[in-house]
């Protein structure tokens, strides 16, 4: 958790990801942003995030998104 | 003849009228709607502000927003429209350089218009979509159009950290339309996919090929580019047969192995511009889709959307280099060296552009109007003006053109033009901020910030986010001791490269 908080933080230091629940839904990421991530969490993580993957319920807050990562890791 | 987008409008509501000219999601604008709604609100503006006044508007991302804007040109004036997700400095700025009197806004985006400081009155569209219209006031309203009469304002990058209003007029836009359908063989069956933000150059596509040609746009939500299969789905569902769209969102669904679990089935052409193509992603559409036609576009926003362009043959490689093609009809183009000489075949020079499709210059700023806009130089027989592009050219054995990059320091960003001397101005206004370098890693696209001084790196984003639109927030900035210099002083920008990671 802590490593996907550093990689949100350093993408939007003004983003609060840790109380932030909308981050999809709420717009607060945009399309740009999801891609840097999506790159990012598959290169630290080594893992590959799919396009079935790419839904708000898994990008719309930091929890989800490490619950994301954890189960990609897991396969 | 035509004179203006109005008859094209006026045609459409008669050969066209049930059928829907923009969609997005369940909302749905027929043609014949569109022409009441511009009349009605056409009417009510006709009635306060004089023809040939600029309108901003401001006004969200649906199938009505194009009404609205359509309804400025009713009343025989200019649209000037800005972008609600941007900074409020930044519509400020905007707010400045257009110094019109009225702003025609949709409900959603009155609290923000409110917000600006803005010195006129706001006008809110739904509050005088019901006004009965007045035929014979419209009438004389449209009498003061001619096809040079100014259509829209719209906003680019300047390098001096305000930006630019580019303003053109009818004839230009509907010249460009007619060249581009043309290429891309638009017509009544063709549904555009619009990605586009409203207010920028680029959904003039999308905004105008329903009207010439009777086709049909889909407005696609913006969040729906993060999540490529709804993006695909939306395409799917509207039997999306053509997308006009930024180099950056056509490669996104490429980067995100959208293909791999769906695809868009109805789609004959894609058109991409604003930027240089990664021929890698383009395969992977080509490998998808191998009936689809892919064309190149280039051109500025001063020579109205693009003026040359290029039909894909067969697959690329990733080491194909897209040309830019030959210029549209209604274009011309030539090639300038340092010395104002016409550069030869194979030689490297300034494109520039002619004919009826550059713009009227740069609004209320007469000074940067007569540096771009020129006379040709080759030709002291008679007034013909040229728009000097900025970016390098040659042409090939093939008689077609090839693009070189700039010859100043402008960047094209997620489909955005972007001045970087903007991006030190801006940093520069942040307290702790000494001094600064901005530069542009292209392959990972990367927006840098080099800076000293005592100012945190957060807080500079911070300032950005505040002040800047997102695409021009850097999203690498570096705090160094001391910035690399030249020997005569001037900031070591490739020394400065090497901190690219």
């Amino acid at each position: 958790m802590e490593k996907v908080l550093e990689i949100l933080e350093e993408l939007r230091p003004d983003v609060d990801f840790e109380n932030e629940d909308s981050l999809v839904d709420g717009g607060v990421l945009d399309s740009f942003d999801i891609v840097a991530l999506v790159g990012e969490l598959n290169d630290e993580f080594d893992i590959e995030i799919k396009p079935s993957d790419l839904v708000p319920a898994n990008f719309n807050s930091a929890k989800a998104i490490n619950a994301l990562v954890e189960k990609l890791m897991d396969e | 003849m035509q004179t203006s987008v109005l008859d094209w409008l006026d045609a459409r509501a008669c050969d066209h009228a049930e059928k829907s000219a923009y969609i997005c999601g369940d909302v749905a604008v027929s043609f014949k709607e569109l022409s009441d709604i511009t009349k009605s609100v056409g009417t009510y503006l006709a009635g306060k502000i004089a023809p040939g006044q600029p309108v901003i508007c401001m006004s969200g991302r649906h199938p009505y927003t194009p009404a609205y804007f359509l309804s400025v040109v009713r009343a025989g004036c200019t649209y000037a429209p800005i972008d609600s997700t941007m900074p409020v400095a930044r519509l400020k700025q905007m707010i400045e350089v257009a110094d019109a009197q009225y702003m025609l806004v949709d409900r959603g985006s009155y609290e923000k218009a409110s917000s600006l400081g803005f010195e006129g009155e706001i006008i809110i569209a739904e509050d005088i979509a019901d006004t009965p219209a007045d035929e014979a006031l419209l009438a004389a309203a449209r009498a003061n159009i001619t096809e040079l009469s100014p259509l829209y304002i719209i906003f680019t990058s300047g390098s001096t950290g305000k930006p630019k209003g580019v303003i053109t007029s009818h004839h230009s836009l509907m010249c460009y339309i007619d060249a581009v359908s043309e290429v891309l063989k638009v017509d009544d069956t063709d549904v555009f996919g619009g990605q586009a933000p409203l207010d920028y150059i680029a959904a003039v596509r999308d905004i105008y090929f329903p009207l010439k040609a009777g086709a049909t746009t889909v407005i696609i939500p913006k969040s729906e580019f993060a999540i490529p299969t709804e993006l695909f789905a939306t395409l799917n569902r509207n039997k999306v047969t053509a997308l006009c769209w930024s180099v950056a969102g056509v490669e996104l669904p490429a980067k995100l192995n959208a293909f791999s679990e769906a695809k868009p089935e109805y789609l004959k052409k894609v058109c991409f511009s604003g930027s240089v193509m990664s021929p890698k992603l383009l395969r992977v559409w080509q490998d998808a889709m191998p009936d689809v036609m892919f064309v190149n576009q280039y051109g500025p926003t001063e020579a109205t959307a693009s003026c040359t362009y290029h039909i894909v043959q067969g697959k690329v490689d990733e080491n194909t280099v897209l040309p830019i093609g030959r210029p549209y009809k209604h274009y011309a183009i030539m090639l300038l060296k340092e010395d104002n000489t016409p550069a030869l075949a194979g030689e490297t020079g300034e494109i520039c552009v002619k004919g009826p499709c550059l713009a009227l210059g740069y609004y209320r700023n007469a000074e940067k109007t007569a540096e771009s806009f020129m006379q040709n130089p080759l030709n002291d027989k008679y007034r013909e003006l040229i728009y000097k592009t900025g970016d390098l050219g040659s042409i090939n054995a093939d008689g077609e053109l090839m693009f070189h990059g700039r010859k100043d320091r402008q960047i094209k960003h997620m489909g955005h033009r972007i001045e970087l001397e903007e991006i030190e101005g801006a940093a520069k206004c942040v307290d702790g901020v000494r001094t600064c370098c901005s530069l542009y890693q292209k392959e990972k696209e990367l927006l840098y910030l080099f800076y000293t001084g005592d100012a945190a790196p957060k807080e500079i984003t911070l300032y950005f986010r505040a002040k800047m639109p997102a695409f021009m927030v850097p999203r690498k900035i570096m705090q160094l001791d001391e910035l690399p210099a030249l020997p005569n002083g001037k900031i070591d920008m490739n020394a400065l490269k090497a901190y690219f990671k």
